[in-house]
């Protein structure tokens, strides 16, 4: 699972926040309850203690103590409700105290003795040796005649703390499943809801330069994915207009610069090929047909080379061995080597399998070649080999020529660059080769780099996709 | 031989008629698609040079109509662009050969020529200029009765001049046909085989049958130095 996604990262957050938000609330219903519950058992107690005041204690005069025991005995049943009762003299001597209650919750005897200067009613906990907590309420009374009493009444919290500690388990249990009910659904949703954005981007993934005519599909849901469709196909229209245009313009520069080159061309051979002309004449009219054929070849390379960076001109796409292609090439250009006395070796002896336009790929190996022929010396060494390494084609033409200076390295694929420019003008390039063979190698989905060390001259590299079906059976 | 020449460049085709005419043929030249397209049903022409680009009715629209009304007279297409689809689907509409702008005269011509050959058995299996022999059966080549020995991309290209004696053929009509066109960024490579080829066959001999023609290309003949 891609932790990165938009959907896993949607529902975390999703899932924390509600894991968080319903710790909160139970958190807050926990408190509240153990308070709410807390101050019932006080308002409980509190009247209790007042109710033996004001019915039993206020005529103790008249009725005399062991009335008063007797009455609460009877109608508060301390030990039945697990009530703690205990009636104080002001002197500190115990008119009644209950019994150990039924349930034995606690020891009344444990309960520490009455503070008899309590001027007003007072609820406090105490912890009962044995940790028993209990919620003890004093209230001082005065009767009509004689001296006050306290009355407390307690009963032990252990009541509100099982229904707290049964609201906890519920909360336990019940949060972690409601969050991963809410995570499951969450996550489907998710899923619906982003499904057409994995579709756009398989789409928009086999959008290129060759099918620009093709959209997204636009899902006509009215939300934020339908905008983004539209706004993603709105963007390729624009790409398609501008790749129409640029081709537009390459068909329409070429007719327009090679129609007046044609009329240049015919009209000058057609004057050379009098015999009648004056030698300086002549020699003029020539010098200018190499003029006009050089232009025609510079016409041929730019259309050539941005035809190329549009994604047209590959005639073809064929799979065949290029380390035959280029043993084939090799052999054919051998006598322009020997011309200058330079050792050319081709090392091609694998097949290396790739997928392209055949025709394209040798005018890469004639250009790399010749070039490196062009600048090697008199006995030097041209050295061409093809391989297949690390599931790519290599081709490398590496030669002991006239090593590159490194500021020039960067740009020796740029158009109308030459690294040496009285010299490359005298040898008839218009620095365009490379550049084709640049563009040559990326329309193939491959590449070009070059290295060069001083004095040791330079290596060309070419790497491009092998074509992978072939690529197994021949390992 | 007539034949018809539509092109809407005026200089285009006025040095393609005065070559045409230097070399005896009869040419008819129409300026606009529509009045080729009517001189084509017309006439009876040994052959057609149609440019692609033209006014009213566009070449590819002429060469359709031509063929849809059956004419079997072969067709050359000019054209100022060369983008690959465009070549394939006049190949297929019933172009016979197809000529991208600029081009030499020479080439024009040597493919005006193979298509009015076309059919025709004119191979003659032994080439000669002046004491220069190839045999095309056994690939020998004598030159004042001596043999010469070539190679076979040396062998190649005397071969091509050879039979195209006395025309001049150019760097690039000589690397499409003795290579291929993925040669064409090899700056020199005709003229170093043209080199070699001329130490083997002209070296030695008082007359030298391989000439060079500046800014045109080479040739083959037996005319006096000029």
């Amino acid at each position: 699972m891609n932790t990165r996604s938009i959907r896993f990262r949607l529902t975390a957050w999703y899932a924390g926040l509600l894991a968080g938000l319903l710790i909160l609330f139970g958190v807050s219903i926990y408190i509240g309850l153990g308070h709410y519950l807390r101050s019932h058992l006080t308002d409980t107690l509190t009247k209790e203690a007042r109710q033996i005041g004001e019915t039993l204690l206020v005529n103790v005069g008249l009725s005399g103590e062991a009335y008063v025991v007797d009455e609460i005995k009877e109608h508060f049943a301390p030990e039945i409700n697990g009530l703690f009762l205990r009636v104080t003299r002001s002197d500190g001597s115990t008119l009644y105290e209950s019994d150990s209650p039924k349930d034995a919750s606690f020891d009344p005897r444990h309960v520490p003795a009455a503070r008899l200067d309590l001027s007003q009613a007072l609820s406090q906990v105490e912890r009962l040796p044995g940790g028993v907590e209990m919620m003890i309420c004093a209230v001082p009374f005065t009767p009509r005649e004689g001296s006050r009493f306290l009355i407390e009444a307690g009963a032990p919290l252990t009541q509100s703390e099982s229904v707290l500690h049964g609201l906890l388990l519920t909360f336990a249990v019940g949060l972690p499943l409601v969050v991963a009910v809410a995570v499951a659904g969450g996550y489907i949703v998710m899923r619906r809801a982003l499904k057409p954005v994995g579709e756009i981007t398989r789409t928009a993934e086999q959008i290129s330069s060759r099918n620009l005519s093709e959209r997204l599909p636009e899902a006509n849901t009215g939300d934020e994915l339908e905008a983004l469709s539209l706004a993603l196909n709105k963007m390729i229209a624009r790409i398609e207009h501008s790749f129409r245009h640029m081709k537009r313009f390459t068909a329409d520069a070429s007719h327009e610069l090679r129609t007046p080159l044609t009329v240049l061309r015919g009209e000058l051979e057609a004057v050379a090929q009098r015999p009648d002309i004056p030698t300086d004449a002549r020699e003029t009219i020539e010098s200018a047909l190499e003029e006009s054929e050089r232009l025609s070849k510079i016409v041929e390379s730019l259309l050539a080379i941005s035809r190329l960076d549009a994604g047209e001109a590959l005639m073809t796409r064929e799979r065949f061995d290029l380390a035959e292609l280029v043993a084939d090439t090799v052999e054919q250009m051998r006598l322009l080597a020997e011309d200058k006395r330079i050792t050319l070796s081709c090392s091609a002896k694998d097949a290396v399998q790739v997928e392209g336009d055949p025709g394209r790929l040798k005018q890469v190996v004639v250009n790399l070649a010749d070039n490196a022929i062009k600048y090697t010396n008199e006995g030097g060494k041209v050295n061409i080999r093809v391989a297949a390494v690390d599931g790519q084609a290599l081709l490398e033409v590496s030669d002991s020529g006239v090593s590159i200076p490194s500021e020039a390295l960067p740009h020796v694929f740029e158009r109308f660059y030459r690294v040496d420019k009285a010299r490359s003008r005298q040898m008839g390039g218009a620095g365009l080769g490379l550049s084709i063979v640049k563009s040559i190698c990326e329309a193939h989905g491959g590449h070009i780099t070059v290295e060069s060390t001083g004095g040791q001259g330079s290596r060309f590299t070419v790497k491009l996709p092998l074509d992978n079906a072939d690529w197994v059976n021949h390992e | 031989m007539r034949i018809l020449l539509v092109e809407d460049e005026e200089k285009v085709s006025r040095f393609i008629v005065r070559g045409l005419t230097a070399e005896s043929f009869a040419v008819d030249t129409a300026p606009d698609g529509l009045a080729g397209f009517e001189l084509a049903t017309t006439y009876n022409y040994d052959l057609i040079v149609l440019d692609l680009m033209l006014p009213g009715l566009n070449g590819t629209e002429v060469l359709r109509r031509i063929r849809n009304a059956d004419h079997r007279v072969p067709i050359l297409m000019l054209t100022a662009r060369d983008a690959v689809a465009d070549k394939v689907e006049h190949l297929e509409a019933g172009a016979d050969d197809y000529l991208t702008k600029p081009f030499a005269f020479a080439e024009l011509m040597a493919r005006i020529k193979a298509l009015l050959r076309r059919g025709s058995v004119d191979r003659p299996s032994i080439l000669r200029v002046v004491d220069l022999e190839v045999d095309r059966l056994s690939q020998q080549v004598r030159r004042a009765n001596r043999r010469v020995e070539l190679t076979a991309k040396e062998y190649a290209l005397l071969e091509y001049l050879m039979a195209n004696a006395g025309r001049v053929l150019s760097r690039t009509m000589i690397i499409d046909h003795v290579w291929d066109q993925s040669f064409d960024g090899a700056t020199n490579i005709v003229d170093v085989y043209v080199r070699h080829l001329r130490t083997k066959v002209d070296e030695g001999h008082n007359k030298k049958l391989i000439r060079t023609v500046r800014g045109v290309g080479y040739k083959i003949s037996d005319e006096a130095d000029s």
